[in-house]
């Protein structure tokens, strides 16, 4: 975490090193500084990104290399749209690392099972990797993740290629529209949660997503059998300063920037119903 | 206690000046607030500013940062000031929104730079108050309306004259620089005004955590129309949005300015989703902000009572009433 000392506002300079085209509106960014990572962040955590003259936005870190942080980016506005139409080496801004990260020592020996929809693998993505670049701290890994079209699935490398390799490691892909090649399953993420039925003995489910996914989600697993410790959830709300300053992302009493993004469903129930 | 007499208070303020830049409050049209002292300058201490010290520790716009690019990418934030700044008249409810302010800039895990570097060359002189206007109900809020705590130095109306207590150092200090235009009166410390507002804030915070889903609000939120008078006028509201302006092509600044949370879209995100869609979710954040959760996580009051967004609303929103609305809604356990 950023000392105290430092100015928490003032993003580092640093440039884009590459961009993957992940679907027609996401493309996945590397981002480095001339002294190497920007910093090294915790599985689940945020940075704040900005094309300076444009805006600033909050983004979920999906992964890290040893000299570079990894953002996958939906196109959805000014300051993303920008950041599409850029080429490798423009600069960027980035400060943080921002908010808490999934509870990993509290997942240690458990089966996990990761419930994504759309952009939400990409919260997620941090989280599967450290799983599996630490395999022998966990029980079986379970990934199931779903988007509008086959066109529309983020991280085709990791779901199809890199971890069906992985030991004891299943993934489930769903699409809500298949299209003439699309041979895979077709329906929404919670009917296929509910076809799957993980049994919660053992094991924590993750889940992020559109906010109509996580709430069908939500009911799947409460049916069941999961506590509400055994669900965890990331939340998203606009965000401004990312340091519990600027008063944006409050929910109840709690700024979802410093405080979260990462909730389990316990913690969750005990703040005003408004996520 | 050490006073000097009303005469000669533009005496004593020529001096305090030479310390910093000196603010009084004072009087333009229907609008008062904190100015730079000049020798020629209309003081204003028979009533509160329409604008308190907020802005000057946490301006309405703010540059971060300046920002380059090229061949070599820069951001710069702006130097830090070297010069005190004395603020002087500051009624203590108003104190008591810098200790709100304090807790958000200063604490929990990060350190607002911008705001620090100007709460430590603040030195806050505060008044305080002998008359409560109608809208006035710090007591209520659990604030001192005499005593100021937080200031560094109180002033007292001892009729004809001002007491000096000094409560800080930092007080201590400019008594020092102060001390050959004070003499020691006999007077005593004037005792606190009565009000005619009485605000009943017992209980509130454990009420109103069992309350979010309630008719309460739809009906509390009805006159509102979201204009954002109360939060501007707001001691304590500290929302900011940031923004940057480029001046030349590859040149410009990063800055941040007040925000406010009864505007539309304040919580709209990304693909429609909203979770205050309505001004009866942006009423009930606001007041649960002011009255729950910043108890809840900072262990005070959002709201010192001072009044101003009663007697400024142009549609007759009344905090102080919801507050005593409470009183008639029953929560069980
Ligand atoms: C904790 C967190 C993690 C996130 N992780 C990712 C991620 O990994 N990948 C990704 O693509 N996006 C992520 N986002 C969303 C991302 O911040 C927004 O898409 C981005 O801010 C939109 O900026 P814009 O300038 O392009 O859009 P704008 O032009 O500002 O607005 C376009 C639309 O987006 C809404 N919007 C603006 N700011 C936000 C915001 N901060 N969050 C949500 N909606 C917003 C506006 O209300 C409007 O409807 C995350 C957001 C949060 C809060
Ligand atoms: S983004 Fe500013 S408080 Fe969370």
């Amino acid at each position: 975490m950023a000392s105290s000392e430092q100015n928490p506002l003032v993003p580092e300079m640093g440039t884009i090193t590459k961009i993957i085209d992940e679907t027609p509106d996401v493309k996945t960014f590397h981002v480095t500084t001339p002294n190497g990572k920007p910093f090294t962040p915790k599985p689940g955590q945020l940075a704040m990104l900005s094309l300076v003259p444009v805006g600033e936005a909050m983004f979920s870190i999906t992964w890290q290399g040893d000299d570079y942080l990894e953002f996958s980016i939906k196109r959805v506005g000014v300051m993303t749209d920008a950041l599409h139409e850029v080429e490798v080496g423009a600069a960027v801004g980035v400060r943080g690392p921002y908010g808490n990260s999934f509870p990993v020592d509290i997942m240690k020996g458990k089966d996990i099972v990761f419930i994504g929809g759309g952009i939400g693998l990409a919260p997620l993505r941090s989280l599967i990797n450290h799983c599996v670049a630490n395999r022998d701290d966990f029980g079986k890994l379970e990934v199931l993740y779903g988007s509008r079209s086959p066109a529309d699935l983020v991280f085709k490398y990791d779901l199809f290629d890199n971890w069906p390799k992985v030991k004891d490691m299943d993934v489930y892909v769903t699409v809500d529209r298949g299209d003439d090649d699309w041979k895979g399953k077709v329906g929404f993420v919670p009917a296929y949660l509910e076809e799957l039925k993980p049994s919660p003995e053992g094991k924590i489910a993750v889940t992020c997503g559109p906010p109509v996914m996580i709430k069908y989600v939500l009911q799947s697993l409460e049916k069941l059998g999961f506590s509400d410790e055994q669900v965890i959830t990331t939340l998203e709300m606009r965000m401004k300063c990312g340091v519990g300053k600027c008063g944006r992302c409050n929910i109840g009493s709690k700024y979802i920037c410093l405080d979260g993004p990462v909730f389990s469903l316990a913690e969750l129930k005990k703040l005003p119903p408004e996520w | 206690m050490k006073a000097v007499s009303k005469e000669k208070l533009p005496a004593l303020l020529e001096e305090l000046a030479k310390e910093g830049t000196l603010y009084v409050p004072s009087s333009s049209g229907d609008m008062s607030r904190f100015v730079p002292w000049k020798s020629d300058i209309q003081i204003d201490l028979d009533h509160n500013t329409t604008m308190s010290l907020k802005g000057i520790l946490f301006p309405q716009t703010e540059v971060l940062y300046d920002y380059k690019f090229g061949e070599e990418n820069t951001v710069e934030p702006p130097p830090p000031g070297s010069e005190k700044i004395i603020v002087f008249g500051v009624r203590p409810c108003d104190v008591q929104a810098i200790r709100c302010l304090d807790e958000v800039f200063l604490t929990r895990t990060y350190v607002d730079s911008y705001y620090k570097e100007k709460r430590e060359r603040l030195i806050i002189i505060s008044l305080g108050c002998t008359v409560a206007e109608d809208t006035c109900f710090c007591k209520d809020m659990g604030v001192n309306p005499v005593e100021a705590e937080g200031a560094d130095m109180v002033l007292f109306d001892l009729d004809g004259e001002y007491g000096f207590e000094e409560k800080t150092d930092k007080g201590k200090e400019i008594a020092k620089k102060i001390a050959s235009q004070l003499s020691e009166t006999s007077k005593k410390k004037p005792e606190a005004p009565s009000f005619s507002l009485q605000v009943n804030s017992k209980g509130i915070v454990e009420k109103l955590q069992k309350m979010f889903e309630r008719p309460i609000w739809e009906e509390v939120s009805q006159k509102c129309i979201g204009c954002n008078t109360c939060a501007y006028l707001c001691p304590t509201c500290h929302c900011f949005d940031i923004n940057s302006k480029n001046t030349e092509a590859m040149k410009g600044y990063k800055y941040r300015t007040w925000d406010a949370c009864l505007g539309k879209d304040y919580a709209l995100m990304a693909g429609g989703h909203d979770v205050r869609p309505s001004k009866v979710e942006r009423i009930r954040n606001r007041y649960l902000h002011k009255l729950l959760f910043f108890q809840e996580r900072y262990g005070m009051f959002l709201c010192t009572g001072c009044g101003r967004c009663l007697r400024e609303c142009p549609a007759g929103m009344n905090i102080a009433g919801f507050i005593n609305q409470l009183e008639g809604v029953t929560v069980d356990g």
